[in-house]
């Protein structure tokens, strides 16, 4: 009965669309982890905070990316990034690594999708944006998110350089915490919200 | 015609397991589905337990556990092969219910709070879930399988027993 059991379950996940590929790594940067060392684990709040405690998932991400050989840039930083003028003429970069349903409740204004999950379908319009891009930021959701860290190792795999690569630790959490705009819908619908800044 | 205390206590009982059947495999397939329809999600949830350090072997989990909950789920509101399905919901069910509770206390030793007032999602299909709570639900569901298991609940059933053929197995 388990044997036809588990024929059915791969079966049935062969045949889904949403299926799982039994032989990708989904994980780049490894399957192993650590259990979240604070409460409310990649809240915003936990993510904004100045006075992040001791392994704080924001802390413990900024060690997974040095180990990784990835760059990290702060909510200041990207916030820079974003008003660079470079951005509007495509030097400057913004990669959502987060997927379709939360990218389209409100992600960066500009910023391309890529859920690192499936990644085949987003290649083909994350890719020249990259490679024209001087500048790339990942984001996902902050604190213990280990999403944008899989898609810049993704890209990273398909020959984008490494230093044009940052990973934006505090994520779309702290951008909305900071008061910076987001765009509801696709790229570029120009629908935006939260424009205190 | 049988009127004894003890059989009408027997039908009851009967009767009752049948609804712990239904009720076991209607959660058995809610909680499948909900797992089947977002893999990814699933798949993050059992990464975090760490208990697996293949790719393969993770990603085998994460595809086939939300299904082969289904199809447990289906065979016991169908009453197929009853006890086989109530044996792999014990075997599934412990481990779950042992990896929950050690992640619990990893989460309480990090964070000191009390252990009941410790909320995640489990990775069960139902969100974030009080850990007391969800220790009671295991236990429970693991009583309904035990008692499925012990006999009870063979009415309405297709096919109480896949190998046996005789009276004593057959449905009711």
């Amino acid at each position: 009965m388990a044997v036809i059991g588990a024929a059915f379950a791969f079966g049935a996940n062969l045949v889904s669309p949403r299926g799982l590929a039994l032989t990708r790594n989904y994980f780049p940067a490894g399957v192993s982890r650590p259990v979240p060392a604070a409460p409310g684990v990649g809240s915003p709040r936990d993510v904004a905070s100045t006075n992040l405690p001791a392994s704080s998932p924001a802390e413990l991400l900024a060690v997974r990316l040095k180990e990784q050989g990835l760059q990290s840039v702060d909510g200041r930083q990207a916030e820079q990034l974003f008003h660079d003028p470079r951005f509007q003429q495509g030097g400057v970069a913004f990669i959502d690594a987060r997927d379709e349903q939360h990218y389209r409740e409100g992600h960066i204004p500009g910023a391309c999708e890529f859920d690192p999950y499936y990644p085949e379908k987003y290649f083909p319009t994350v890719l020249p944006v990259c490679q024209a891009a001087e500048q790339i930021v990942v984001y996902c959701n902050g604190g213990d998110c280990d999403d944008s860290e899989s898609a810049a190792i993704l890209l990273r795999d398909v020959g984008i350089a490494n230093r044009k690569l940052f990973v934006y630790t505090g994520g779309i959490p702290e951008w909305i915490t900071n008061g910076l705009p987001v765009e509801i819908g696709g790229r570029n619908s120009g629908n935006l919200r939260g424009t205190s800044k | 015609m049988n009127d004894r205390p003890s059989s009408w206590k027997r039908t009851a009982a009967d009767i009752f397991a049948v609804l712990a059947r239904w009720l076991l495999g209607a959660v058995f397939l809610y909680l499948g589905l909900n797992k089947a329809l977002h893999p990814v999600e699933f798949l993050k949830m059992v990464r975090q337990y760490d208990i697996v350090q293949s790719s393969l072997l993770l990603n085998s989990i994460a595809a086939a556990l939300p299904w082969f909950e289904i199809f447990c789920g289906l065979l016991l509101l169908a009453g197929v092969v009853v006890r086989g399905t109530a044996v792999m919901l014990i075997v599934m069910l412990v481990p779950f219910t042992v990896l929950v509770f050690r992640r619990a206390l990893a989460i309480q030793s990090a964070q000191h709070i009390p252990f009941c007032a410790i909320k995640f999602d489990c990775g069960c299909g139902t969100g974030e879930v009080f850990i007391c709570r969800k220790l009671l639900e295991n236990f429970l569901l693991i009583v309904f399988s035990v008692w499925l298991l012990a006999g009870y609940g063979r009415k309405f059933c297709f096919r109480y027993s896949l190998l046996s053929g005789d009276a004593q197995n057959q449905p009711d």
